[in-house]
């Protein structure tokens, strides 16, 4: 991470900043960078340990992140796992396929990684999350036995213990919340991973490093059942009526969103609050699976292509990663609402950049690797293209 | 007459009783008026000709003054019926002498009469009907007849109209599914006598289409149950006036039957292969706690086998995975030593607070799973584990779901992927072990094409549809992230129920 602007400098400068009016004053330039490695890879298993090791090599190295580290990693299993694009697993579709779980906990754990927690909120699931893998028919035991110290935790379930939640602040008091509360679980990590499909969402149109982590606010506390004292004791569906739209406040224990007059949409709340998430909470490695994927949204729907890119993009700073991810997608991710992909939504890259967490300039970025033209896959242009919606049923 | 599993009985609303008992009722038009004196001639019988329905129950008595007139004008339907091979049951609820009932049903020529709660001795053959939870389980009725059951689907799915009920949902935000099979199941692991169940379509504002038909009938027929056909309103009025979309809504019920009744006889014996044995008395609180579990473990698509108290000693665990015992009051010494030898060779006891604990504790990397077994103090016992509910068990629905996670669902046997509101589904083998069927649900129009997974491999398998000429051969394929084989279901398969035959 020699070429990374230093967080905590940038911060700094931050603070100074928002006494003139952050809001209205980007410091774009100023925001962190680091490289971020772009592999093709054409299958999971072996070739992607190899291309991954590879790549980690050329963002500085996995054993500088994680040596003697706790590490999470944030894993992408949206919604309950029974849906499925036709007939394909769904990690080969729209979840983080469960071969690049296994490899990067191997690799991890030879890079002496001194515990590797695995962590998702998984949907409408008051169970462990290896449970919730074996409904979806996936072995839990292989991603146990990947390395030697792993562990798989439902962070939408309160923590076990004293304390089963921990508040992170974000910095210059956020956009949308000032803090989010998350299951103590990713407390306890010293290094925080985001993985993810490279894949387009409905409401917040893509989803990278940064949008997965949204996944990690637990439905006890930011979901449709939230309690408004204390948190429900299950999450009960999604995160619509706190999240989307902002029709309640979460839990006591949470703080309540900055200004409620705010517009209640989505496409406004979603990038800002998934911005604030990453700010508050940050991510030191991202991996974007776009071997396989689908186009057209985060779930299966009559409106997705299954595609396969065959790329991978990695980095250590999540809005440095999401923005290549995004130009390999055909996206600029300097675009502005109103533009491709951001038609319904405002580009979360935008806000994350504003709380410095990282740029989202291109040409400031360093990308090591394939270079984007080589591993361009226009998302858009190839669902439009050859359209191949599911077969009606 | 003899009422044997074969026998497909209809109820038959017409005449004047049923004249009298729907004008009391708030929106009774005069075409349902036209239509239940239709259905009351003899003609009516056209409707349901070539249809595999061989027995009409017919309102015969309900303590009102049309109870007369009614026997008096339904002679000639009763003639025809017999004429066409058509056996009648008198149906007989409310305030009624039953000596006379049997009497002027047997001076009628009716085969058989249905009443409430009859425990008398009677030469006449008579159905003993009663709700459920007062099952007449020892009665000397030729048939098992239970009323009190749910109209089959998402509940509230079928009442679109104003005013009326949204669709429901469970503790985590699954649709609510009503469904009767498990009752089935429970009838016909105590008796072995045909399994009647009676309940009528939702009333007024619904929609009730050829699908909501076809689920309703297999959700009794899965388990080897048989709903006594009961048609909605519009549809009888709809048959009565020669409305083609009528007609073909009637066809497809009649299809789905003749599926069940004729072309699948040999199914309705297939044994469930669930892996975990409810034990119960199933009687008072007991009933609605096991019951409960059974019902909510079929939601969950976690395969039980109600296994009743009296007949435990003699019923072999084998194949089980898991036992739970959830009555109030602790089993006979003789049974709880057979469950605990059960745990003792490796299967996993679920009970409440009162089993007392025994074993070695489970902790950390021992323990099944963080979380999963909060309620539960879970030991090692032999080969197995016991897991004692830390406090009384009160609630059926997380019982449920705490079985189906301390069972674990590394043991599903099966499960459908793009089924977008599924459960109930029932994976049954033939007494010989050569075959096997998968009956699949789905409650709602699925997301996309299916998968059915499942745990273990066949030698071959074939999809079978209501309506269809013929089975489709499947071919199956490695399940992509784990173990087990995929089958993928045809784009056309979107029925509510599909039938999966397996060689074993």
């Amino acid at each position: 991470m020699s070429n990374q602007i230093d967080r905590r400098t940038f911060l700094a400068g931050l603070g100074a900043a928002s006494a003139i009016g952050f809001a209205t004053k980007p410091l774009r330039a100023a925001a962190p960078v680091a490289p971020v490695s772009v592999a093709k890879c054409a299958s999971y298993g072996s070739e992607f340990v190899t291309t991954a090791a590879k790549m980690f090599d050329q963002i500085g190295g996995l054993g500088k992140l994680v040596q003697g580290k706790t590490v999470g990693i944030k894993i992408n299993l949206t919604g309950t796992g029974d849906r499925r694009w036709d007939y394909y697993g769904s990690g080969r579709s729209y979840w983080t396929h469960p071969d690049t779980v296994a490899g990067v906990i191997h690799l991890m754990d030879k890079a002496g990684a001194k515990r590797i927690r695995i962590l998702e909120g998984a949907m409408s699931w008051p169970y462990s999350l290896a449970e919730f893998l074996l409904r979806a028919n996936w072995d839990p035991k292989v991603l146990l036995s990947a390395g030697s110290n792993v562990e798989l935790i439902n962070t939408n379930m309160p923590y076990p213990g004293k304390k089963p939640y921990a508040t992170f602040k974000v910095p210059n008091g956020g956009i949308i919340f000032p803090e989010i509360v998350m299951s103590t679980a990713y407390s306890e990590c010293d290094v925080m991973v985001s993985m993810s499909k490279i894949k387009e969402h409905s409401a917040a149109a893509i989803t990278l490093g940064i949008k997965n982590m949204f996944g990690a606010t637990p439905c006890t506390v930011y979901g449709n059942k939230a309690g408004v004292d204390e948190p429900f004791p299950v999450p009960y569906g999604g995160r619509q009526e706190i999240m989307h739209d902002g029709s309640r406040p979460p839990t006591k224990i949470a703080a309540a969103e900055k200004d409620p007059k705010t517009p209640r949409q989505s496409g406004y709340r979603l990038p800002r609050i998934i911005a604030d998430i990453v700010a508050a909470v940050p991510v030191h490695l991202t991996i974007l699976d776009g071997i396989e994927t689908i186009t057209g949204a985060e779930l299966p729907n009559a409106n997705t292509k299954f595609v396969k890119p065959n790329i991978l993009v990695i980095g250590t700073n999540v809005v440095n990663t999401d923005a290549v991810a995004a130009a390999v997608m055909g996206f600029d991710p300097m675009a502005s609402k109103g533009t491709t992909p951001f038609e319904r939504a405002d580009n979360n890259l935008q806000f994350a950049e504003q709380l410095g967490v990282g740029s989202r300039d291109l040409k400031q970025i360093e990308v090591v690797g394939t270079p984007i033209k080589d591993a361009l896959f226009e998302f858009r242009k190839v669902r439009a293209a050859t359209p191949q919606p599911i077969p009606k049923a | 007459m003899a009422f044997s599993q074969s026998t497909v009985p209809m109820r038959w609303p017409s005449g004047p009783l049923d004249i009298a008992r729907q004008s009391k009722v708030e929106g009774f038009t005069p075409a349902a008026r036209t239509a239940l004196e239709r259905w009351h001639e003899p003609a009516a019988l056209d409707f349901i000709k070539n249809s595999p329905v061989d027995c009409l129950v017919i309102s015969w008595a309900g303590g009102l003054p049309e109870d007369a007139a009614q026997q008096k004008t339904i002679a000639p339907l009763v003639a025809e019926a017999h004429k066409r091979t058509l056996s009648v049951i008198g149906w007989v609820d409310g305030k009624v002498d039953s000596t006379a009932a049997i009497a002027s049903a047997k001076a009628a020529g009716l085969d058989a009469v249905a009443i409430e709660g009859f425990t008398g001795k009677s030469v006449f053959p008579v159905i003993t009907w009663a709700d459920r939870a007062k099952t007449p389980w020892d009665a000397a009725s030729p048939v098992l007849a239970v009323t009190d059951n749910v109209w089959t689907g998402v509940r509230g799915a079928t009442t679109p109209a104003a005013g009326e009920e949204a669709t429901e949902a469970g503790p985590t935000a699954a649709p609510w599914l009503d469904f009767n099979s498990w009752f089935v199941q429970l009838a016909r692991a105590r008796v072995s006598k045909p399994v009647w169940m009676l309940f009528d379509p939702p009333g007024k504002g619904a929609v009730i289409t050829a699908q909501a038909y076809s689920l309703a009938i297999a959700d009794q027929e899965s388990r080897g149950g048989r709903w006594v056909l009961s048609l909605d309103e519009k549809l009888r009025a709809g048959l009565a006036s020669g409305d083609a979309a009528a007609q073909k809504i009637w066809q497809s019920v009649s299809d789905t039957i003749t599926f069940f009744a004729k072309q699948h006889v040999a199914w309705r014996n297939y044994k469930c292969a669930g892996i975990v044995g409810v034990i119960s008395n199933y009687t008072g609180d007991n009933y609605e706690m096991s019951g409960e579990i059974l019902n909510l473990s079929g939601r969950r698509d976690l395969l039980c086998q109600p296994i009743w108290t009296s007949r435990a000693a003699t019923t072999p665990f084998t194949g089980l995975k898991a036992l739970v015992y959830a009555d109030t009051a602790k089993p006979a010494p003789a049974l709880r030593t057979k469950m605990m030898a059960f745990v003792q060779q490796g299967g996993l006891l679920i009970t409440g607070p009162g089993w007392g604990n025994e074993g070695v504790a489970l902790t950390g990397a021992a323990a099944p799973q963080m979380y999963d077994v909060d309620r539960y103090d879970v030991r090692a016992v032999g080969k197995g584990r016991l897991a004692v509910a830390k406090s009384e068990l009160l609630d059926p629905w997380e019982v449920a779901a705490d079985v189906n996670t301390l069972v674990s669902y590394g043991n599903d046997l099966f499960k459908f992927f793009n089924s977008s509101s599924t459960g109930c589904n029932y994976y049954t083998v033939a007494p010989d072990g050569k075959s096997a069927v998968l009956h699949g649900f789905s409650f709602a129009p699925p997301r996309g094409v299916r998968t059915a997974w499942l745990r273990d491999k066949h030698l071959g398998a074939k999809l079978w549809t209501i309506g269809a000429a013929a089975p489709v051969p499947l071919k199956p394929v490695p399940a992509e992230h784990f173990s087990g084989e995929e089958y993928q279901l045809p784009a056309g398969a979107i029925q509510n129920y599909i039938a999966l035959e397996f060689e074993v």
